[in-house]
Order: C-alpha cells, then structure tokens, then sequence
C-alpha cells in the first residue's frame, strides 16, 4: 500500500499531463464535436444549433460515397496484402534461412520511413507516363517485355486506389512479417513434430496448425492496419496530390475545412473517422488490456 | 535375411549422435549405443538429464537421424525413413495438443493425414478415446481439460494410428505427485491392453523401476546397463548404476582374492577385509568400490556369527552410532567405522513400542554386518 504522502505526490507528478491530455485531446474532441453540430461556415465562429444536419447532408453527398467506397478498396487491397505478404514473408524466414537477421530488417525498414517519403519514391516508380517519359515500374515492366503489366497504376479510372494501397503494402507488410514471426516462434516445436509424425506435410502445417495458432496475431495486425487505412491520408498527397478519383475522409476533412472553411462539415467528417476507428480499437485494446492484466 | 531380430521390436545398433558444438567442435550426445527392445515390453531409458536418452528416443522417431550406426524396426533398417514413414509415434513432455481444435480433433487429425474415411475416422477416434476414458469429452478444447486429461488425449493421438511402438518422453513430468502415481498405474495398464511396445524415457528411477519391463540406465551417451527393475537395483554392474538407482555407501578398497564367486576386499584406511559379489570386471589387485544399500545393512547388539546371522564373520564391525532419525517406517542411522568411512542403515521399524530404548542412541557401540550377497564389488570407474 502507498503512503498518503506518495500517493499525493504521486497525483502531483502526473497531473500536469493529465490536464494537458484533457484539454488537448479530450477538450478538443469536444469542441470538434460541438462544431459537427453547428453552422459555421467562413473564417467567423458560427456556433447556431444544427442538429445532426451536417452529417445527414455528408452521407447524401455523392463526393462522400466516393471516400468511403476508395476508402474500403484501399482497406481492402492493403490489409489483404500486407498480411499475406507478411505471412509468406515470416514463413519464409522460418525456415531458419541464413542471414535471417538480415533479412529481417530489409523487411522491416520501409516501416520507419515517413508515409510522405514513401509517397514520393512510388510516385515516381508508378509513373503513369507514356511512351517517351515512361519511367519507374512501367519502363522495367516494358524493358523486360512484361507490356500487359504496364498500366496508368494510380490514374486507373474506379480502381486507382488499389495502386496507392501498393505503396502502403511495401511500407507495411514488413510490420505483419515481424509479428507473424514472432508468433511462430512462441508456438512450441513439439506442435510442428507432432504434426509431422500424423503426417501433414510442411504447407499443412502452416495451413492446419500455424495459422489457426496465429489467429490472435492476425486480429492485432488487422486493427492496427485496419485503422491506419481509414486515417491515411499523407500517402495520397505525396502520390498524387489531392484528387477527386482518389478522395478520402481524411483529404476531403483536410479540403473542407481549410480550403473551403466549410468548418461544421470538416468537423462532421473527422467525428465520424474518429467513430470509425473507435469501433474497431476500443474492443481490441479493452481484450489486450484484460489479458495482459491477468497473471 | 532371417536374423535373430524375430520377437525384438526396436533394436539400435552402434548408435552415435553427434551434433556440432555452437562454440565449436562437437557433442557427443549418444556413444555407440546397443539395445534391443522386445516386442510388446515396456522399455525405460533412464538417466540424468543430458544423459542421451532423449536423443535417443527421437533417433527411434525420427526427428533426428543417427550419425553413425542403424536402427531397426522390426528387423527393417529406418534410421533415415521420415518421422509418419516409421510404425512408430509419440507422446511429448508437453502433450504438444492442438489448442485451436477440439479434443476429436486432435485425435482425428492423423487419421485425416492418411485421407481415413469419415466413418472410419469416428470409429476409430471413438474408440481411442474410449481406451482413455474420454469418450465424452470429444467436443472439449484441451485448455478445458485438467493436466491428467490433456496427458490422456496425448495418448489417444498417438495410440490412434495403431504404432507398433510407443515413444513416451517424461510423459508424466508435468503432472502433479498423486495424479502421477495415478498415471503411472494406469500407463502400465493401458499397455498390458493395447500391447504395443512402449520406450519410455524418464529420469526419475522411482517411476522407471514401478513401471518398466525392462530399464536401460544411461549416462553421458552410453548406455551402462540393460536389465530388469531387480536386476538394475540388485545387481548394478558400475557404481554410476548403483548410485543412480536408488540410495547406497559407497567403501572403496583394493581386491586381494577371488575365489568361489566371492571377492574379498581390503578396505581403504582400514586393516578390515570385507566379501561379496564382483560384479563386472573384477580382478585382483583392483581398486574397486564396494556398494551397499542402507535396507541391507543390519545393525546388532552383538558380533554378528555369535547369532549365527552370518555365516562369514568377515562382513562384521564394530561401529559408532552417529545420528539416528526416526522417520515412521524405518529409523535411519548414520555410523562411523573410522573417520573415513561413515555408512548410513535403515532399520525397519518391526516393532511397535514407545521405549526410547528400543531404538540406537547416538554415541553407542553396536556391530554393523552384512550378507555376502548384499555387498557388491563394482570396478572403480576411470576418470
């Protein structure tokens, strides 16, 4: 048990934090919340009551259907992708390869570039140029006589998301390497032999008892990309620059805010990106906390 | 070719392992190993740990293959025949259980491996898990189960593929005192029922002695001795095997005559002689240690051939009684023939009394003796 005295300076020691998170992210929650519900449009505060006015209009706005529609594609390819890369990647790496420590950071370096940095490398690798100014993938692609899979990447019209998510698959899928690694080398080895003696071959034994194994692993990689792909936001500028075709929450936030300072609906839209990501990290981290806490 | 192997199920024939030393060089975990095991015994490798006895186990499974040497399997050579190829499985330390499926399962899981017929699948996953007395739980996760139970699904897994041999690694280890009592009992008897030969590998003697047909003790990669539970603990024939197994005084002494069976022994740092069995390679003029288990020293109150007790009078001294501990079923005493050699005798408590008499007091002068084929003459081990 602590002492009072501990325990007041205790509460002393961490309050000024405590207030700073209250005020400036609890308190401006708040506010963003109590601008979603106004009227306020142009640089003057206008905080007239408008009800939930401003996010019927969002989700009768064709250019918001357009977000949430790039926004499940680029979920869509980017999850999908970084986990099966990263699970080939880790098991791969499991075969107890040499060099495997090498490796492992070559995957996991694009990780600790910026999105912007990544942004502006695959800019330039997925050219969408033509003829003389091709460059990047697509002049590999034709230099090495693999024509069909040159292609407009991120100008594709409906499914040029799909390309941005490439970009932030090579940023990713070395994080879900490191982890499903990670988790293969917790399983005990008895596990592998015993299913070796019943005579399940090695992709069985991924197949069959890996990865079931690793469904916990697969929950935590799927929320933390999941709500990383609803935030992003700098990958797309840096590629491409704020495009209608490639809109998302987050840049029409960004757009509606600042440059149209339509301010009650940007704060409309970030409300409703925080709900989102709020559905899928509160139960994760409420289930981590409990099992951590248990002994 | 018709050999000799007829009735042996597993034989190892000069068995090596050697694995690469991270630091360099090389480990010899097994060293020229020999045994043949019959069919239908209940075989223990018993030994301390790093002792080569594992290794061993999974050269007979599989998982790794022997570097110099054969192993056969019912006469036929599968030292290098992958791990499902072998009529052979295994139940590990850790049951290594499926947690993600359920009991069934677990269980079906080889069987579905072999492409079984789903019939044939529930019939025969019913009835391992019958012979374990789990029918019911089938549709249990084995994080349900006690420890006990999971043990019991391990060895339906393993027992389902109908192996003509039965690897058991320290199955028991993870089980509390009474439940291992328990399975030990009830292993035995699931063996006698299925009447698979069984290769079980534990380091503790008390376990190996309770269960086993047959024990080989290994130490440091060989395997010193192959013979039953009497003939381990009667007649050890090293003094790595009669420490081991069980507890005994060591007397070490140098051979001045063998005669008629019996080898007669100069006792260091005494002019005493004392008599009994050689066991191994004994010869005269040979340092060698004596053994003999505290339950077959005998203390009396007079020389031993004035009661007629032993017939040769040589294994009689008179000794001091150092302490005396009183542990219900024997009294446990510890004497002093000189200042270097200490014996410790368990006398049994036949008799029921109160009288603080009846038992030895410290500091008193009583004779210690022996029969000649309770003391053991073991050669003295180089190194």
């Amino acid at each position: 048990m602590l002492r009072d005295k501990d325990r007041y300076l205790n509460i002393v020691l961490v309050s000024p934090s405590i207030v700073a998170v209250l005020i400036f992210i609890y308190g401006f929650i708040a506010w963003s919340g109590r601008v979603s519900l106004s009227k306020w449009k142009g640089l003057t505060p206008d905080y007239t009551w408008n009800g939930i006015r401003n996010y019927l209009d969002l989700f009768s706005d064709p250019r918001f259907a357009v977000d949430i529609r790039n926004t499940l594609i680029f979920t869509g390819v980017f999850v999908g992708g970084s986990l099966v890369l990263g699970f080939l990647l880790a098991v791969m790496l499991d075969q107890g390869l040499r060099g495997e420590s090498f490796f492992r950071s070559l995957f996991l370096f694009p990780m600790a570039i910026s999105y912007i940095v990544t942004g502006v490398v695959w800019r330039w690798l997925m050219n969408p140029a033509m003829g003389s100014r091709m460059s990047g993938l697509n002049l590999l692609f034709a230099n090495l006589g693999l024509d069909p899979l040159v292609n407009a990447w991120h100008t594709t019209p409906k499914w040029g998301m799909a390309a941005i998510a490439l970009a932030a698959i090579w940023q990713m899928s070395g994080y879900t390497m490191a982890i499903y690694l990670a988790g293969m080398r917790s399983i005990p080895h008895e596990l592998r032999e015993a299913a070796r003696i019943d005579g399940a071959s090695e992709f069985q034994i991924y197949r069959r008892i890996i990865l079931p194994l690793l469904a916990p692993v697969t929950l935590s990689a799927l929320i933390i990309l999941g709500h990383m792909s609803l935030k992003v936001f700098d990958l797309i500028i840096a590629i491409a620059g704020k495009q209608l075709q490639l809109d998302v929450p987050a840049i029409y936030m960004w757009q509606a805010t600042f440059d149209g300072l339509f301010y009650a609906r940007g704060a409309a839209i970030g409300m409703i990106l925080l709900i989102s990501v709020a559905v899928l990290i509160i139960p994760y981290l409420r289930y981590t906390l409990k099992t951590d806490s248990q002994p | 070719m018709m050999t000799e192997t007829s009735g042996i199920a597993i034989e190892l024939k000069n068995v090596v392992k050697r694995f690469p030393n991270p630091g360099g060089g090389e480990v010899v975990a097994v060293d020229h190993v020999n045994l043949k095991i019959r069919n239908g015994e209940f075989f223990s490798l018993l030994g301390p740990s790093g002792c080569g006895k594992t290794t061993s186990l999974r050269m007979v499974a599989g998982f790794e293959w022997p570097t110099e040497g054969e192993i056969f399997l019912n006469g036929k050579a599968i030292g290098r025949t992958p791990p499902f190829l072998r009529q052979v499985n295994t139940v590990f330390q850790n049951y290594a259980l499926f947690q993600h499926m359920t009991v069934f399962q677990n269980v079906a899981f080889g069987l579905e491996m072999e492409k079984a017929t789903k019939s044939e699948i529930d019939r025969r996953v019913n009835a391992a898990l019958e012979m374990v007395q789990l029918g019911k739980l089938g549709n249990r996760k084995p994080r349900q189960l006690s420890g006990g139970q999971q043990q019991r699904v391990a060895l339906a897994r393993a027992l389902v593929k109908r192996p003509a041999v039965l690897l058991l690694d320290e199955p028991l280890g993870a089980l509390d005192m009474k439940l291992r009592k328990e399975m030990q009992l009830e292993l035995k008897a699931l063996q006698e029922q299925v009447g698979i030969t069984f290769i079980y590998v534990t380091h503790d003697q008390e376990e190996a002695l309770t269960m086993s047909d047959r024990i080989a003790v290994m130490d440091r990669g060989k395997a010193l001795q192959v013979g039953s539970p009497v003939e381990i603990y009667e007649r050890p024939n090293c003094r790595f095997v009669a420490d081991f197994i069980g507890e005994t005084n060591f007397i070490s002494g140098v051979v001045t005559d063998i005669s008629e069976g019996l080898a007669t022994v100069r006792l260091d740092f005494t002019d005493r002689e004392m008599v009994g069995l050689p066991q191994g390679d004994v010869r005269r003029g040979q340092k060698v240690s004596i053994s003999v288990r505290p339950e077959k020293l005998r203390l009396v109150q007079e020389m031993a051939y004035n009661i007629g007790q032993v017939p040769n009078s040589l294994n009689s001294f008179p000794v001091k009684v150092i302490t005396t501990t009183y542990i219900g079923s024997d009294t446990r005493v510890l004497v002093e023939m000189n200042e270097h050699i200490h014996l410790r005798v368990w006398e049994q408590n036949r008799i029921s009394t109160l009288d603080p008499q009846a038992y030895y007091m410290e500091g008193q002068q009583v004779w210690v003796t022996a029969l000649n084929e309770n003391v053991l003459v073991l050669p003295e081990e180089e190194g």
